[in-house]
């Protein structure tokens, strides 16, 4: 950072906490934007894809990237697409300081221990963690870490507008969604289940027994089943799901409202928890085991066969196709439970299926996906500001403001209103009218050889002539290639 | 399903009806709106205040307008206007921002409840133009709605200036033979944006002799109707009011919103003319009423119930919700009316017609509701 930055940071600091709470945290965030700069462009000339149909090399971005960057087509055939999986899948052996170092500017989303947290307003933080998965997204080389990221914090869903989740979702966000991204699945069940954030949001910090008559809340207890392991067919009872309610009475968290310290730390209470024995899915609970009632439940329902069907169906139905074969399901739920729960060989399993191979383009990107895409094949640079989250709400798919436990929809048909607003992106993203988000365009078209590879580049593979043609007749080439049928697809 | 989708904007009209919700931000004082002028209790309580029988415009002998209401006695003639006296919610923080966040959010709850319900509702996400939020923002209520756009003007609307003339016919073509649900979905999206530039193509002028003043509330509705009669698929949109925080000198700091409010709901309703009317429900909330009695300053203080306006969207008008309390032992907390209409069970039923089959336990958790009739 020059000195000149540097000074004009720390003015905007000031500036920023005289007008806290009024947009003072924009201003300040507006001035990352210069910081981004310099950011890889990756313009040199490059080779886009040249076969007609997606071949491996665009495949495998596809699905598991937020889409090609220019150039990395290129990279990935000279590399092999199945040794791009293998390295995809060892994130911490890519180096990723680049993005690391600028998202460190989002200070609020380290802050440590949680109580700072709760010192900042809380649409700063909303702020703040929507930009940092946005510019993650665009910018991260872990890109397989960074679409599971996507997928746990959908699976994991927390709308942080609810009590004091609005102050302690950037934890959850660090400390369960991307510790465990591609870690083992029962750990990440377990950091889910004593997030704060989680605990607001579901009511578990009020699942509490004081007597005999007292039910306890079945809220958290109902979803873990229903959305986080086995799934709404997995086979759990009602009276499973009062078993595990009463299993998690007593874990609380220091309230906002009520405590002057250590605000948002949890606890486990044992005056309020249910101690009696209990059996969840046929297995037998003993009397007096306290806090560690918790770690049986997870160990169940972690290691249930339903859970492993269950989240390779999810998966299969991110990677592969909205109604994912049969056959891959099984060989992922097989990996999944073989190897206790690790995502990692689930994973493995996954992209080794038929299946995998041979579901090219078949799958519609979701708005964030679409947004992110066209940014990284432009090479843009955003700040992520407010303009550019003003798109993401209007496509419906704002980071971290999905209601429902449920997350928010992998398959397309849900999203089937949002072309309009996609289109209006390409337009605006093309003509420059998204504050704070520009892009090379004559530098991006000379560097991938022309209008004709540019397509290629965008679309994964080469034009036909009725896209060509449209894209001649529609006086605005690029914009009319990102919102076309193909860019939508991956 | 995708039947539906082609249809859903290229059909005469729109399947469904539009919710405008319009929040008066800053504790609108519904005891000198809907006057209890039958109650000596009020007058005492309010003895500079209170507004004289004689100047307000009765309703049913009980209760009167506030002079500056009196556009709004017509549609309460015509039957099209309803009011919910000792409305809101159970907050009783006093607080604009709580008592706003916990309005909007429908509680302790995740995003807001209109959000939720635009989600929920059986036939959610068909349309790209589902919501509208007039404003530089989107309000907490609208919160994870599957589509919405906070604008101040039209032209935000569509694709926006700098549309290349060939534009359009490319991406026909090309939807024109996309697989799978991108056909449908494109080919709906354009008809979609044909019905904007019809609508933002022309001057706009109002139907049925209805003037609009010139203040940003009577635009805002100006906008909103047109969408409306435009049939671009708009289920809600919601408009800010605000300037009702009446601490000192009441009238001069509430008079003003008073007025603009209701030449602005007076133009709205008679510009959309009797059939739009009826297929769109304006609902009209406030954070909270304000205490009874007057303070030092001539002004009054924050409260807890206050008023709700219910017009159009057949509602059975003529009618004011309420069974008035005895202001001498039925104040809240510090000397407030009561909180007796819980302000969630007089939306249930209108979402429930909005969109039949909506699972209202979802838009409203935590709260059990007890719908309140309000159709015939």
């Amino acid at each position: 950072m020059s000195s000149l930055s540097r000074r004009t940071l720390l003015k905007a600091a000031t500036a920023g906490g005289a007008v806290a709470g009024i947009g003072g945290f924009s201003a300040l965030s507006q001035l990352f934007a210069p910081l981004m700069a310099g950011a890889d462009d990756g313009l040199a000339a490059f080779q886009p894809p040249a076969a007609k149909d997606i071949d491996d090399a665009s495949h495998v971005l596809n699905r598991l990237t937020f889409g090609p960057r220019p150039g990395q087509h290129a990279e990935v055939t000279a590399l092999g697409a199945r040794e791009f999986i293998a390295r995809q899948l060892e994130p911490e052996s890519i180096d990723d300081r680049w993005i690391e170092a600028r998202a460190a500017r989002f200070e609020a989303l380290r802050a440590w221990p949680l109580g700072e947290l709760l010192e900042y307003d809380a649409r700063e933080l909303l702020d703040q963690l929507t930009r940092k998965k946005i510019l993650h997204a665009v910018h991260s080389k872990r890109q397989l870490h960074e679409v599971m990221v996507d997928f746990w914090s959908d699976h994991f869903n927390i709308d942080p507008s609810k009590g004091d989740s609005k102050w302690l979702k950037p934890a959850d966000d660090r400390e369960v969604i991307r510790a465990h991204a591609l870690g083992a699945f029962p750990a990440m069940l377990k950091a889910s289940a004593l997030s704060p954030s989680m605990l607001w949001y579901l009511d578990g910090r009020v699942n509490r027994s004081t007597g005999e008559s007292d039910r306890p809340n079945e809220n958290y207890g109902r979803e873990l089943l229903e959305r986080h392991s086995l799934g709404v067919d997995g086979g759990y009872t009602q009276q499973d799901v009062m078993e595990v309610a009463r299993c998690l009475t007593g874990w609380t968290v220091r309230e906002r409202a009520k405590s002057g310290f250590a605000v948002g730390k949890v606890e486990f209470r044992k005056d309020l928890h249910d101690d009696g024995p209990k059996t969840v899915l046929g297995t037998a609970i003993p009397a007096g085991l306290g806090a560690g009632d918790l770690d049986r439940v997870i160990e169940i329902v972690a290691h249930h066969p339903s859970t492993a069907r269950y989240l390779a169906e999810k998966l299969c139905r991110r990677f592969i196709a909205d109604e994912p074969p049969a056959s891959a399901v099984s060989a992922v739920a097989a990996a999944f439970q073989k190897s206790g729960g690790e995502i990692r060989p689930t994973l493995t399993a996954l992209f080794d299926t038929p299946g995998f191979w041979s579901s090219r383009g078949g799958k519609t990107k979701r708005p964030f996906h679409f947004v992110v895409s066209a940014l990284r094949a432009t090479a843009a640079r955003s700040n992520a500001g407010p303009a550019l989250q003003n798109h993401l709400l209007r496509l419906g798919h704002a980071p971290f403001q999905y209601p429902t436990p449920d997350g928010y929809p992998e398959d397309a048909q849900p999203w089937m209103a949002t072309l309009l607003w996609r289109w209006k992106f390409a337009l605006d993203l093309a003509n420059r009218a998204i504050d704070g988000t520009s892009f090379p365009a004559a530098k991006l078209a000379r560097a991938a050889g022309g209008e004709t590879a540019l397509a290629a580049h965008l679309l994964g593979r080469a034009p036909s002539p009725d896209e060509m043609a449209a894209a001649t007749a529609s006086g605005a080439p690029l914009a009319l290639m990102l919102a076309s049928p193909a860019f939508q697809t991956f | 399903m995708k039947s539906q989708l082609t249809t859903f904007v290229s059909g005469q009209r729109d399947p469904a009806g539009t919710l405008v919700i319009v929040f008066l931000r800053g504790g609108a004082d519904g005891l000198n709106m809907v006057v209890p002028h039958g109650d000596d209790l009020y007058y005492q309580a309010r003895p500079g205040l209170g507004i004289r029988k004689p100047d307000l415009t009765d309703l049913d002998g009980f209760f009167g307008l506030n002079p500056h209401l009196k556009p709004l006695h017509s549609w309460w003639q015509s039957g099209d206007l309803s009011l919910v006296h000792c409305a809101g919610s159970e907050d009783e923080s006093r607080s604009h921002f709580e008592a706003q966040d916990f309005m909007e959010h429908g509680g302790l709850a995740a995003g807001g409840w209109l959000g939720r319900f635009l989600r929920v509702r059986p036939d959610a996400g068909q349309s790209p133009l589902t919501a509208v939020a007039i404003g530089p923002t989107l309000p907490e209520c609208l919160r994870g709605a599957p589509s919405c756009a906070a604008i101040q003007s039209l032209d935000e609307f569509g694709l926006g200036p700098g549309v290349p003339p060939g534009f359009l016919q490319s991406l026909a073509k090309l939807y024109g033979t996309a697989p799978r649900e991108l056909g449908p979905a494109g080919r709906n999206a354009l008809a979609a944006l044909d019905r904007i530039q019809s609508l933002t193509g022309t001057k706009y002028a109002p139907s049925h002799g209805a003037t609009y003043a010139a203040d940003s509330f009577a635009a805002g509705l100006t906008q909103v109707a047109r969408l409306i009669k435009g049939r671009v698929g708009l289920q809600a949109a919601t408009l800010d009011l605000g300037g009702w925080d009446s601490h000192i000198t009441q009238s001069v700091i509430m008079d003003p919103p008073m007025q603009r409010f209701a030449a602005g709901l007076h133009a709205f309703a008679t510009d959309l003319g009797p059939e739009e009317l009826a297929r769109t429900q304006i609902v009209v909330m406030t954070e909270f009423g304000r205490r009874v009695a007057e303070n030092s300053a001539a002004g009054t203080d924050h409260g807890r119930g206050g008023v709700m306006f219910l017009l159009g969207g057949g509602v059975q008008g003529g009618k004011v919700h309420v069974e008035w309390p005895d202001l001498a032992t039925q104040l809240a907390g510090p000397g407030d009316l009561p909180v007796l209409n819980n302000y969630r069970d007089f939306l249930a039923p209108i979402l429930a017609r909005q969109a039949p089959g909506t699972d209202l336990a979802k838009v409203f958790p935590g709260h059990e509701l007890r719908p309140v009739p309000l159709f015939s």
